[in-house]
């Protein structure tokens, strides 16, 4: 019985393989777009991907959203957030302290959903969160379809983010990421610019949080852990900084990787799973740093416009 | 585990001895900050990697803390020269964004690589245990005392060495300007090894303190990040007397502020102590004034 099992296990293991590519992609996507376009770093990735997670779930079970309006409600809040965030510390500062200021944040957001019992349950975790069209699509076939909402869901964030890259507003942010004072005197509001940058990127954010609890239907404080932001900056490095294909399959190629590791464990059974979790880790941070060095263009370019011959 | 509401005096003694521990690697964040023109996010790591190497020695070897410190210490000091040697020497043309992502990259090979060798159990130090004693009503123990006169020292050392050592002085000439201390035949590969080795030697001790003062586990030094980024910007980053002064409110506000709200939001306070400072002075209280291009 078992064995017979074992090739649907194996295209099954394949298909939330696929789901899981498609969130860190669109993750992926949104990092690229701050910090690969618009040059802002976002090292509270992190904390905003839980932000966009709880609120689409509180949105579902607190407020009894359905589950459109809860993943719309987890993108406009997720932009707000960043905006804020952008707005309040981008009026003077510089890059290293907007990272810092970054940082703090997600930090912050994490405490809040970890000690906020009465709202996140804390340590306890969020169950039962509804899934989109979850009594109509028959459990079997749910993962087929899953898949397919999440692959449709990136195609949706890669062509609207190629809409705004070819457009005006999107030399506006590669502008903007080149050389600030220059934008600044041909008469652009670049605090306005980046606002409105980290506002979409966020939104994006908050939509891959969706899709998370989505297809956990259980989320908890651990599973928002540095590996999300690793991963993340990892895919975009390996893609090339603003490019949008890139960002999708460097999140494809370290996803597979990290899921692909699970089976080392079974090679190296001495490994506990905190072990193995800090290899996972250790290897990403190493790459990041190797490509960083070796290969900083990344493996792909980003889109430029062309005079034609 | 937290008692009934404690006297507002040894709430500020708590803070203290926060602020007293963080001034080690705000001056870290701070010296390197100036010399390098990159905020170091591996910080936190390298005081975990440290404490735990202080561990090894300790716990394991049975060596005296007190030794067994010393070594982790300037183990680290001499680990950063050839961190920077494989990390960031390449990078160094790259700026400030690229070596930001390489340093937060290197935080998390840094504190995974205590975690794979120790888990997530918290452990600790071994050391005699004493009595707490009571001074107008002001609880302290023996680590704290300990704390505060390893920090002291630290700092006058530090002071020594940036005013009366030449390698200080020179330091202090490349954190000001890099351009003009190369035309006055100051080598700065030579300021930059020692300023990596200081940041680590004092990050070594950091760690040891902030192990001493709660316990040793993977995230131990991370959980510092933001407030000893927060003291370094209060103070002025780049300015080594800002950092100490900027740790010393940051730590004593800090633990104040768990009087008035959950302590579990203690971070809250450094990062609006950057807004606010990022608002009203960007160059921090004692920093150069800020001047764009």
């Amino acid at each position: 019985m078992r064995g017979n099992d074992s090739g649907g296990e194996m295209i099954s293991f394949l298909v939330l393989l696929g789901i899981v590519v498609c969130f860190s992609a669109i993750l992926a996507l949104a990092l690229n777009f701050q910090w690969g376009l618009g040059g802002m770093v976002n090292f509270g990735l992190t904390g905003f991907y839980a932000l966009g997670a709880y609120s689409s779930a509180l949105l579902m079970l607190k407020a009894g959203a359905n589950t459109f309006f809860a993943t719309l409600g987890a993108i406009l809040i997720v932009a707000l957030v960043c905006g804020l965030v952008a707005l309040v510390t981008l009026r003077v500062a510089e890059e290293d302290y907007f990272a810092i200021v970054t940082l703090g944040v997600g930090e912050m957001l994490r405490l809040v959903v970890l000690n906020e019992d009465w709202l996140t349950k804390g340590a306890l975790g969020l169950t039962g969160i509804p899934r989109p069209l979850g009594d109509l699509v028959p459990p079997g076939q749910y993962q087929y379809f899953l898949l397919a909402l999440s692959a449709a869901a990136l195609l949706g964030v890669l062509a609207f983010l190629t809409v705004i890259q070819r457009s005006p507003f999107g030399r506006l942010v590669r502008a903007v990421r080149e050389d600030d004072v220059v934008a600044a005197t041909l008469g652009k509001n670049v605090l306005w610019a980046r606002v409105r940058i980290f506002a979409i990127g966020g939104g994006i954010i908050g939509l891959a949080g969706s899709l998370h609890s989505f297809y956990y239907q259980y989320i908890d404080p651990t599973q928002f852990t540095n590996i999300v932001i690793a991963y993340a900056f990892m895919a975009v490095i390996a893609g090339g900084r603003g490019a949008h294909r890139g960002a999708i399959l460097g999140a494809a190629a370290v996803m597979v990787l990290l899921e692909g590791s699970r089976f080392v464990k079974d090679a190296i059974p001495a490994l506990d799973s905190d072990q193995l979790a800090a290899i996972r880790i250790i290897i990403i941070g190493a790459g990041l740093i190797a490509l960083l060095i070796w290969r900083p263009q990344g493996f792909l370019r980003e889109y430029r416009l062309k005079i034609s011959p | 585990m937290r008692a009934s509401p404690r006297p507002v005096f040894q709430t500020l003694f708590n803070g203290l001895i926060t602020g007293v521990i963080m001034t080690l690697p705000a001056l870290a964040v701070t010296l390197l900050f100036g010399v390098l023109k990159f905020p170091n996010f591996a910080v936190g790591a390298m005081m975990t990697v440290a404490a735990y190497l202080a561990f090894a020695l300790n716990a394991q070897l049975g060596w005296p803390l007190l030794v067994a410190s010393l070594v982790a210490a300037l183990g680290m000091g001499f680990a950063c020269i050839a961190i920077d040697q494989v990390t960031f020497k390449p990078l160094r043309e790259r700026g400030a964004i690229t070596l930001m992502v390489a340093s937060l990259g290197l935080g998390f090979i840094l504190e995974n690589i205590a975690r794979f060798a120790y888990g997530n159990t918290a452990r600790s130090f071994v050391m005699e245990l004493a009595r707490p004693f009571r001074f107008f009503e002001i609880r302290m123990n023996r680590e704290q005392m300990i704390t505060i006169a390893v920090a002291t020292a630290a700092m006058l050392l530090m002071w020594a060495l940036l005013t009366r050592l030449p390698i200080g002085r020179a330091m202090r000439a490349v954190a000001d300007n890099p351009a003009l201390a190369l035309v006055r035949g100051i080598e700065s590969p030579r300021v930059i090894r020692w300023t990596w080795f200081i940041t680590g030697v004092l990050l070594g001790v950091g760690g040891v303190l902030v192990g001493m003062d709660r316990a040793l586990e993977p995230p131990m030094g991370s959980n510092y990040v933001i407030s000893v980024f927060a003291a370094a910007i209060l103070g002025g980053l780049g300015s080594p007397l800002g950092a100490f002064a900027g740790a010393l409110i940051i730590g004593v506000v800090s633990e104040l502020s768990t009087l008035v709200m959950a302590p579990n939001y203690r971070i809250g306070v450094p990062l609006m102590a950057i807004a606010i400072i990022l608002i009203f002075r960007p160059q921090g209280l004692f920093g150069q004034p800020y001047i764009r291009r």
